[in-house]
Formats: structure tokens, C-alpha cells, sequence
């Protein structure tokens, strides 16, 4: 169970950051009024730079196997807005955790146990860390962030929100580029030679069991028997304090008293530090370091594990310190493990608990993780076989070799059933058990329990060379006599030039790597060229959109600064989004429709990666000129069909500085008369469209003018007719006068008079010339079937057309009024001049 | 744009600006991949380049946008400007033109970024000195005038070219500092990244172990 913990716990930090991390986890929650074997959620503490915050976890599987299973379903920040109780429920193994933000109530049922009691004190004690600092949430902004629908507050800040509890919808998000930190990390780990050396450092050991002693006596001759001043010690003790108040309380005055005797007994050759003290009731494992080398030592961190009463009190177990001195891992472990001397596979048992259970809640966090384990302590295990007396005539006569076979400790690390791949050296000091107190004789109490080496000092790891191993029979205070161990170990070091020179280069390759994530793709042109481009007849050309990158690349086409839309008017883009998958291609068509006077086209696309780079796109081509687009007033200045008219002659025509030279433009004349002889008695004249051929040859009769009949339908002769009307510049009615026109339409005498007054004589003309050819029409309208009416309201939009093409018209009744008064009412000579 | 878990305090946007065949892209790819393109096709477009730098112990992303330097571009390259905290602007030492137009980018730079963005110009293809048409001298004195940090370098033997992406950072970061730049400003160029990564020191263990003992 405690091992199924260890591991969500490890999936669960996954989840996060690794500088936020997950102090406590609860498993098991479900929610009340929820159903009961819904219990998925995992209540999760979490801490970055001492603020704290609950997460609610919703895990999509029983136990999750990987952080994906995990969706965060709300977080709730630990601040003053922050409250929990718990309720218990009679008759229940749970309890209900009641939390409170703001106005939000959560309601969790948790079982009652060691987990929940744990988790509860965490709790207490973060909200305490909270209030006591100046805590900032803003870290939590990433979490809601990313939320979608199912919150609408979850953009605005956290200040600003007044309910802060957030949701956040079932999947993980954002985990693709699982931490690049813990990448880097792993990265470094691997290159490591390139950039550190080895170092020796002496670390000195040392474990006694002090039977629950007061220090009432100098440490010296245990901690400053070696001659040079260590670089670090590790000094542990078991049975500091026997009390049932150090049992029961975990707390004890001896743990200072110690504390304050190793200080005074360490080498007087160097100034020391302590870098981490770890206590379980009376076991106490202090690591102290050369101050020269504390600005070396990172990442401390300690656990305590009890495998004590009821496999979990502190009475025996251990107490772990881990830390790095430079760019070694090294791990501690004191432990006090079973005692009585039948009671071997306890003792394994508990060393293996503490290996599962010690958990130091950072990378790495299992003991055996670390590049260096010193491994010391009571571990109690006995001499077996021989009687009291056998063992002491052995003693006597100094066989140490042959009592050392008889060590359970032996036996069992050589079936491998206990600190497997750890080293000891050879033992040649007697055993540290059991003494008469304020003596060197071995116990001679009724009891006359045979001596044991209970107390050892193994190691684990690479470069760990022991220099010495040996008992300190000064020290009597206590039934055991205190062990120490000197090692020269090989740490590395970093060289900061070469580390520094390899990180950059791991650096520069993630970022490459980063870079290589972008999307890529390329655009088989970037210059796109059409050539001769005409008035409404479109033209297309393909550009090849290709993934040449390793991520599935959205483009889209967007805007340019300033302007609101993606391309110009006359070009089309199909599609103008999409998305193409690594590999694969996209054809993007872009048509160009000519419907305005351009003498070339020309517009710069930006083909948009999300998340990567822009392209540009160039579009550009040559026009050509076309009556249709001309204003009236140009083309009553030119003489001859547009394409042959000389540029001079039709830029002075432009300008309007050349003579007029006919009152309405040829190319209208030629499609009126034509009408006139061709078209009055057709029926729906206006109404049936045209063939494209059809309306292109039209055009191109008009535009260049030609010996043979105008060719196509009187149908695609009025259809022209229309679109002239409808493209050319200026509306005949222009802009500006429509909003008058329209006012004026119920009376013919306002509308006449308008006509006279605001309308210059070009635009006059051609619309009376207009309206004289539909007033022919209705006289016509038994073959053709039109009625003013009809006309007027077909006219209205054209004549007086919109400033937006190819929107719905508007005021088209009353633009039909306007026009229905000149098709029903004499057009007297007058209207035009001469 | 997907950023996953941040390891970065700060993202800083770059533009590199500058007439066509100067040496943008080289710079940047000098600076992202530390290699030398010897025909860099012309940017038709803007090139997006990343890295991740160090700048008084803060991990800082540089997101480097490296803009088309043709004339016919210049009017859409100015949308890139906006949001930029720092920009490179680059002339080719070897073509005086490239030089004398150096003050109307600068006027575009002025007119489309904030005041705080850091403009850092660039002598590029210092390694041609048989062919230099512009002066250290002259140049050095028109960045003196305009304000402007100045080196000469060369995309090709790497020279100055780190130096110049990490001065700008280092610039902008005083900036940020000393409250010049208001990391608050939708144009500021700097978004700033919650995780502080790198901060794994001594004194915050210390702190976090005596929490742990109280237990
Ligand atoms: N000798 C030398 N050649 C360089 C250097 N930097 C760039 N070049 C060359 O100059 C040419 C143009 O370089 P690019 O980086 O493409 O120029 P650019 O400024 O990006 O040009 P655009 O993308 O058109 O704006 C390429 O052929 C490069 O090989 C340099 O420092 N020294
Ligand atoms: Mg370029």
C-alpha cells in the first residue's frame, strides 16, 4: 500500500513543476454526494517558493500509471481566503474534509488513518508558511490558463477574480515538452565526466547507540581521532531518549544536548556547519561539513521512516540525510533496527522498509538512487550459534575472523537478504555490545547477553575508499561502544569553465531541438505571377503547401498591419487556413478576379505558422484596361475601342482633359442600339444569365473593337448592358447624390429638378438615355413582359448602386421610386442638352 | 503558440532589421546553431529562431525574428516591429548603401517601438576588411549619436556575434531592473514566466528543512 503511495506520489509530481512541489498527497477522495466507489480523486499540497495551493486531481484510472491519467480539477490557493474542518461521521470510517474559498464549499470523504492525519497537519502547517510570508499565487496563473469553456472567469487574473476556485476540463494539458529542466538535468548527469573531476574527500562516520544516555561525556576522542580535519561528517545515535514522552511525542531536550556534544567533539582544526539534523524519537543522524565546503553542498533533504510498534512507530527505523556536495549525490542512513538476537528477518524486513519508505521528496528520492549511501546504525543483528562463553574465549583469544562468520549480518548479506551491493570493511575491532555501563566488560548481568557487533558502517557507490573502521572503547557512558569509519571518497567537481561550456552546448542543442519543434514547412513559390489579368475573368494559380517539419503545422493566411483583411479584394485564397500533417502537402488555389481599374495587381500575403514563422507571399501581375471599369466620364473622351487608344490619349482622358467626344459613352451606345434592334420583344431580356464565353467575347468586342457583329444573345447583351452600368467608376447616379434622390422620389418635378440642378452633363445624359431605353421597353411590354414597376426596381440598385458590392442593396424601394419617375413621366427635351 | 512548462524567467522578442544581404539570417543562425550559411537564400518572410540564455543567473528565452530586408517588404516587415524589447539592426561594413540607409530603419524602429526597446547596431562581415566601405569610426559615431549600442561583427567567423545577442539581453534585463520597462505593457517585448528555475541554493534548503523538522 505504502509503495502504491510512493509511486502516484511520483506520478503525481510529474504533473507539476519541478520547482513546485508536491508536499502531500491523498489518495482515495471522493466526493460527497458523489457516488461511493467514485473515490478518484487525489487531494494534492503543492508548494512553489512558499506558497502553497490544493489541488483536486481526477485520476481516469484506478491508479494512475502516468501523469496523463491526472486532469487537475480544481485549485484552490492556500491563502486568508482559505479554511478546511473536518467532520466526522458517526459510525464511519471517514471522515468529511470541509474546505472553504471564498464562497465555494468542497466537500471531500476521506478515510480516517495515518494518510488523512498526515495530510490534515500538512495542510495546517502550509497555511502557516502562507500567512507567515508574503506569498505570490501568480504561479497558479498556468492553471487556469489553459482552461477552456467550462470556467468563463478563467481568463481573468487572479487578482481580479473574485471566485478564484477553478476548474479545469478532463485533460492534461501542456505536457508535451515534459520539463526541460529535469531533461537538462538528465542530459548533465550523462556528460558529467566532460565537466567535473574527481575529488577526494575524507567523510567521517559515526554511529553509536548511547542507551538513552545524557552526553555526560567528551565526543573528542570518537570525532577528532583522525589526525586532519574531515570534510564531513555523518554522525548518527540511536536511543537518545528512552521516555515514553520521546515515544510518544517525537520530541526530546536530548536532541540539542547531542547536538551540542558532537559540535564540541568534531576536529578543533576547522570551522563546521551543520547542513541537516534528522531525528526520529531516539534516533538522530546530524551531517555536518567543513565550511569551506557548505557553499558546495545543494538540495538537502532528510525523511524518517519508523518500522517500530505496529510497523510504523518510531522506536526503531531510521533517519536519512541526502544532499549533494558538489556534483555527487551522497545519502545517509541511521537506522536502529529490531533487536533480539532471534529476530534477523525483522531486521531485513525493516531495512527494507526504510529503503521503500524513505522518501525525500525531490530527484532523486529513494536512498538508492544516490551515487554514494553510507549506510550506519544499530543495526542489532547478532552473533548466533555460539553461547556467551564460546563467543568471549574466541574474544580472548583474539579470533575475530571466525566470530565474524557467525555474524547474522554476514549471513544475511551473503544470502542477499539484506543491504545487497553494499559494502563493509573488515572488521577488526571486537564487538560494540553489550558493555557494563562505565566499562569495558562485556554485559555481565543475569541477562549475559553474548557481545555482538550490532553497530556497523557500510557503504555504497563508486571512488569509496574506507581508511579506517574501528570501535571507540573510551567512550563508556553507554552499553554500546561508539563505531566510527573514515572514507576518502570520490566526489566531483565541477569545473564551473567547462561546466559552464557544456551546458551551453546541452542548451543550444534542446534549443535546437526546440527549434527543430517549430513548425517547418516550405511553399513551392514564393512569387506568384499572373499574366494579363482581365476584367472578370478569372484566373487561378496553385501554390504547394508542404510539411517539411516534424510537427503538424497550422497555417493560416493573416492580416498585415493596418489593414482587415488577408489579401486584396480581386484575389481569393482556398483555403485560407488549414492544417497539414508532417509529410504531407496542402494545394492552396489563389484566383484573382478583376472587377476594378488596376493597371497591375500587386499584394504581399503573409503565410502564417501558429506558433513558428511567417512567409511572405508576392502576387502581382499586369492588367488590362477594360471599358468596364472606366468612369463615364473617361470614356465619353476616348475615340477609338480602349486597347487601341494610345496611352497618352488615355491618360489625358482620365484626367479629363481631353475633349468630350460623345455625349454617352460608345460602348453604351453600341449596347443600347443593339438592344433596340434586337432585344425590345425579348422576354425576360434581364433575367437569364449569360454564358462566361459569351459575356468575354462581348467584352472584348467593346475593349477592341472588331468589323463583325457584336457577338452573343440579347440576353448577354443586356447582361453586359448591367454590368457596365454596374462596374463602371462612378455610379450614373453617384454616391453622394443618392441620399436626395432617394427623399425626393415621390415627387417627378423634385426629382427632375435634382437632376437638372446637381448632375453634371455626362451623368445626366447617360441616365435619361438609360431611361429612355427602358420607357421603349414597356412599350414593349406585351412581348418582353416588363412593367415600369419591374424595371424601376431592377434600374434603382444599378443606377444608383451601393459603395459595397456584393452586399444586400439598400433603400431599394426607394431608389426604384427615384428611377419609376423617369420611366413613367415624358422626358421632355429639355433634360437634354444639346 | 505552445510553450509547455516554462524553465525560463523571461522571453525577450528580437527583431533583426536591416537592408537585404547584410547577414540577418547568418547572424541568427550564427547565434542559434553556431554555423555559417555561405548562400543564405534571401529571407522572403520572417524566420523565427529561439534560444535560451543566461542573464544574471535568470533563464531568459529569446524569441528572434528575423524580417526580410527587400524594399518591396519594408511595409509589411513593419508589422514584426511591435512588441519588440530589443532590435538588431544590421549593416553590411563592405556596402555603403547598407549604411546610409540606416537612418530610416532607425526612424521606423523609433516610430514602432516603445521607447524602452534596445537597439543594437550591428557592422556585419567584419571579416571582409579588405572590402570595408564603412568606417569603425563613422559608425561607432553614428550609434554614439543615436544612442545606439554599436559592434562589428562576422556572421561567418562568429566574431561579436554572441556578444551582441547577449549585451541587448543584458540590456533589457537592467531595464526590467531598474523599472524602465514596464513588464506590464501589452508592447513591452517581455513576458515574463512564473517558475524560477536555478534556484536551488543552499539558503532556500535551509529553509525548507527546518519546516521539515518540525515534525
Ligand atoms: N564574408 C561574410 N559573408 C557574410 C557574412 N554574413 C553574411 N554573409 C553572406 O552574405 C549573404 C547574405 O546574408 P543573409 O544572412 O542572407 O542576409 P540577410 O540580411 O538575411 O538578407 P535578406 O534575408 O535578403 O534580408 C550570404 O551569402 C552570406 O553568406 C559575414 O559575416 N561575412
Ligand atoms: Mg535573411
Amino acid at each position: 500500500m505504502l509503495s502504491i503511495q510512493q509511486d502516484v506520489y511520483n506520478i503525481v509530481q510529474a504533473k507539476f513543476l519541478a520547482a513546485e512541489i508536491v508536499k502531500s498527497i491523498h489518495l482515495n477522495v471522493s466526493v460527497v454526494d458523489g457516488p461511493l466507489e467514485n473515490n478518484n480523486r487525489i487531494l494534492t499540497l503543492v508548494e512553489y517558493n512558499k506558497s502553497f495551493a490544493l489541488f483536486v486531481l481526477v485520476s481516469s484510472r484506478v491508479q494512475p500509471i502516468s501523469f496523463s491519467d491526472l486532469s487537475i480539477e480544481s485549485v484552490i490557493p492556500l491563502d486568508q481566503n482559505f479554511s478546511f474542518e473536518t467532520e466526522p461521521v458517526r459510525g464511519q470510517n471517514y471522515v468529511i474534509l470541509i474546505i472553504r474559498y471564498k464562497q465555494n464549499r468542497y466537500e471531500f470523504k476521506i478515510e480516517i488513518g495515518k494518510e488523512s492525519c498526515n495530510f490534515a497537519a500538512e495542510i495546517i502547517h502550509a497555511k502557516e508558511v502562507s500567512l507567515n510570508s508574503s506569498t505570490n499565487f501568480t504561479w497558479l496563473e498556468k492553471y487556469f490558463g489553459t482552461m477552456n469553456q467550462t470556467n468563463k472567469n478563467s481568463n481573468s487574473s487572479i487578482n481580479d477574480q473574485n471566485d478564484f476556485v477553478i476548474i479545469r476540463d478532463g485533460m492534461a494539458q501542456g505536457q508535451a515538452s515534459i520539463n526541460r529542466e529535469s531533461m537538462l538535468k538528465y542530459q548533465l548527469k550523462l556528460r558529467e565526466p566532460e565537466f567535473t573531476q574527481k575529488q577526494e574527500f575524507t567523510i567521517f562516520v559515526g554511529t553509536w547507540n548511547v542507551n538513552g544516555q545524557p552526553p555526560t561525556a567528551s565526543l573528542k576522542s570518537w570525532l577528532s581521532c583522525v589526525e586532519t580535519p574531515p570534510d564531513l561528517y555523518a554522525i548518527g545515535f540511536q536511543e537518545i531518549d528512552l521516555s515514553k514522552e520521546a515515544f510518544i511525542f517525537n520530541d526530546t531536550p536530548r536532541e540539542a544536548e547531542w547536538q551540542k556534544s558532537v559540535m564540541d567533539g568534531i576536529h578543533p582544526n576547522a570551522k563546521y556547519r551543520l547542513v541537516a539534523l534528522s531525528r526520529l524519537v531516539g534516533m538522530q543522524l546530524a551531517v555536518i561539513v567543513n565550511n569551506q565546503h557548505y557553499q558546495y553542498v545543494k538540495n538537502v533533504s532528510m525523511d524518517t521512516v519508523g518500522t517500530g510498534l505496529l510497523g510504523k512507530m518510531g522506536n526503531k527505523g531510521g533517519v536519512a540525510v541526502r544532499l549533494e556536495l558538489h556534483n555527487t549525490s551522497l545519502c545517509f542512513v541511521n537506522c536502529h533496527l529490531a533487536a533480539h538476537v532471534d529476530e534477523f528477518e525483522r531486521r531485513n524486513q525493516d531495512y527494507k522498509d526504510i529503503n521503500a519508505r524513505m522518501n525525500f521528496r525531490r530527484n532523486p528520492q529513494a536512498i538508492k538512487d544516490h551515487e554514494q549511501v553510507y549506510w550506519l546504525g544499530d543495526l542489532n543483528y547478532r552473533i548466533t550459534d555460539l553461547t556467551n562463553l564460546q563467543v568471549k574465549t574466541l574474544l580472548q583469544r583474539n579470533e575475530v575472523t571466525t566470530l565474524l562468520r557467525s555474524d547474522q549480518l554476514n549471513q544475511q548479506r551473503e544470502r542477499g537478504n539484506v543491504l545487497l551491493d553494499y559494502v563493509e570493511g573488515d572488521i577488526a575491532f571486537h564487538p560494540t555490545y553489550k558493555f557494563d555501563l562505565n566499562s569495558d566488560i562485556y554485559d555481565t548481568s543475569e541477562k549475559a547477553r553474548p557481545p555482538a557487533w550490532t553497530d556497523r558502517i557500510l557503504w555504497r557507490g563508486k571512488g569509496i575508499h574506507q581508511v579506517h573502521y574501528k570501535s571507540h572503547m573510551e567512550l563508556k557512558i553507554s552499553d554500546h561502544k561508539p563505531v566510527s569509519a573514515l572514507f576518502k571518497s570520490e566526489i566531483s567537481v565541477v569545473d564551473q569553465n567547462r561546466y559552464r561550456r557544456v551546458h551551453e552546448d546541452l542548451l543550444k542543442k534542446m534549443d535546437k531541438h526546440e527549434n527543430e519543434f517549430l513548425p517547418q514547412v516550405t511553399v513551392d513559390q514564393n512569387e506568384v505571377v499572373f499574366n494579363s489579368v482581365k476584367f472578370r475573368e478569372p484566373q487561378s494559380r496553385e501554390i504547394i503547401i508542404a510539411n517539411t517539419g516534424v510537427v503538424p503545422a497550422d497555417f493560416e493566411f493573416i492580416n498585415k498591419l493596418n489593414e482587415s483583411t488577408y489579401c486584396k479584394d480581386w484575389l481569393r485564397i482556398v483555403p485560407y487556413c488549414g492544417s497539414i500533417n508532417p509529410g504531407e502537402k496542402c494545394d492552396v488555389r489563389l484566383e484573382v478576379n478583376l472587377e476594378t481599374d488596376l493597371d497591375n495587381i500587386d499584394d504581399i500575403l503573409i503565410l502564417h505558422l501558429k506558433g513558428g514563422k511567417d512567409m511572405f507571399i508576392t502576387v502581382s501581375g499586369s492588367c488590362q484596361k477594360s471599358c468596364f471599369t472606366q468612369s463615364l466620364s473617361t470614356l465619353v473622351r476616348i475615340q477609338v475601342p480602349i486597347m487601341h487608344s494610345k496611352k497618352e490619349d488615355f491618360n489625358s482622358a482620365r484626367n479629363n482633359q481631353s475633349p468630350i467626344l460623345y455625349s454617352v459613352p460608345r460602348e453604351l451606345w453600341l449596347l443600347v442600339d443593339h438592344l433596340y434592334r434586337h432585344g425590345l420583344k425579348t422576354r425576360d431580356l434581364f433575367e437569364s444569365s449569360a454564358l462566361h464565353e459569351e459575356l468575354i467575347r462581348i467584352r472584348d468586342w467593346l475593349d477592341y473593337g472588331s468589323q463583325d457583329p457584336l457577338p452573343g444573345t440579347p440576353q448577354a447583351v443586356a447582361e453586359t448592358l448591367v454590368l457596365l452600368l454596374s462596374y463602371i467608376k462612378e455610379p450614373v447616379i453617384p454616391f453622394e447624390l443618392q441620399d436626395v434622390c432617394i427623399a425626393a422620389a415621390s415627387n417627378f418635378q423634385n426629382c427632375r429638378q435634382l437632376l437638372i440642378q446637381k448632375l453634371n452633363d455626362i451623368h445626366r445624359t447617360t441616365f435619361i438615355y438609360i431611361c429612355m431605353f427602358l420607357q421603349e421597353l414597356v412599350k414593349h411590354s406585351n412581348d418582353n413582359g416588363y412593367e415600369p414597376k419591374t424595371l424601376a426596381s431592377l434600374f434603382g440598385d444599378i443606377l444608383l448602386r451601393d459603395q459595397i458590392r456584393n452586399a444586400k442593396p439598400q433603400a431599394s424601394r426607394g431608389k426604384a421610386n427615384f428611377v419609376y419617375n423617369f420611366l413613367v413621366n415624358d422626358l421632355s427635351s429639355s433634360l437634354i442638352p444639346k | 503558440m505552445s510553450t509547455g512548462p516554462y524553465n525560463y524567467s523571461y522571453i525577450f522578442k528580437y527583431i533583426i532589421i536591416g537592408d537585404m544581404g547584410v547577414g540577418k539570417s547568418c547572424l541568427l543562425h550564427q547565434f542559434t546553431e553556431k554555423k555559417f550559411m555561405a548562400d543564405c537564400p534571401h529571407t522572403i518572410g520572417v524566420e523565427f529562431g529561439t534560444r535560451i540564455i543566461e542573464v544574471s543567473g535568470q533563464k531568459v528565452k529569446l524569441q528572434i525574428w528575423d524580417t526580410a530586408g527587400q524594399e518591396r517588404f519594408r511595409a509589411v516587415t513593419r508589422s514584426y516591429y511591435r512588441g519588440a524589447a530589443g532590435a538588431l539592426m544590421v549593416y553590411d561594413i563592405t556596402r555603403r548603401s547598407t549604411y546610409n540607409h540606416l537612418s530610416s530603419w532607425l526612424t521606423d524602429t523609433r516610430n514602432l517601438t516603445n521607447s524602452s526597446t534596445v537597439i543594437f547596431l550591428i557592422g556585419n562581415k567584419c571579416d571582409l576588411e579588405g572590402q570595408r566601405d564603412v568606417t569603425y569610426e563613422e559608425a561607432s559615431k553614428f550609434a554614439e549619436e543615436n544612442g545606439l549600442l554599436f559592434v562589428e561583427a562576422s556572421a561567418k567567423t562568429g566574431d561579436n556575434v554572441e556578444e551582441a545577442f547577449l549585451e541587448t539581453a543584458k540590456k533589457i534585463y537592467q531595464s526590467i531592473q531598474d523599472g524602465r520597462l514596464d513588464l506590464n505593457a501589452a508592447e513591452s517585448g517581455v513576458q515574463h514566466k512564473p517558475s524560477q528555475p536555478g534556484r536551488n541554493n543552499l539558503s532556500n534548503d535551509q529553509q525548507t528543512n527546518r519546516d521539515n523538522c518540525a515534525c
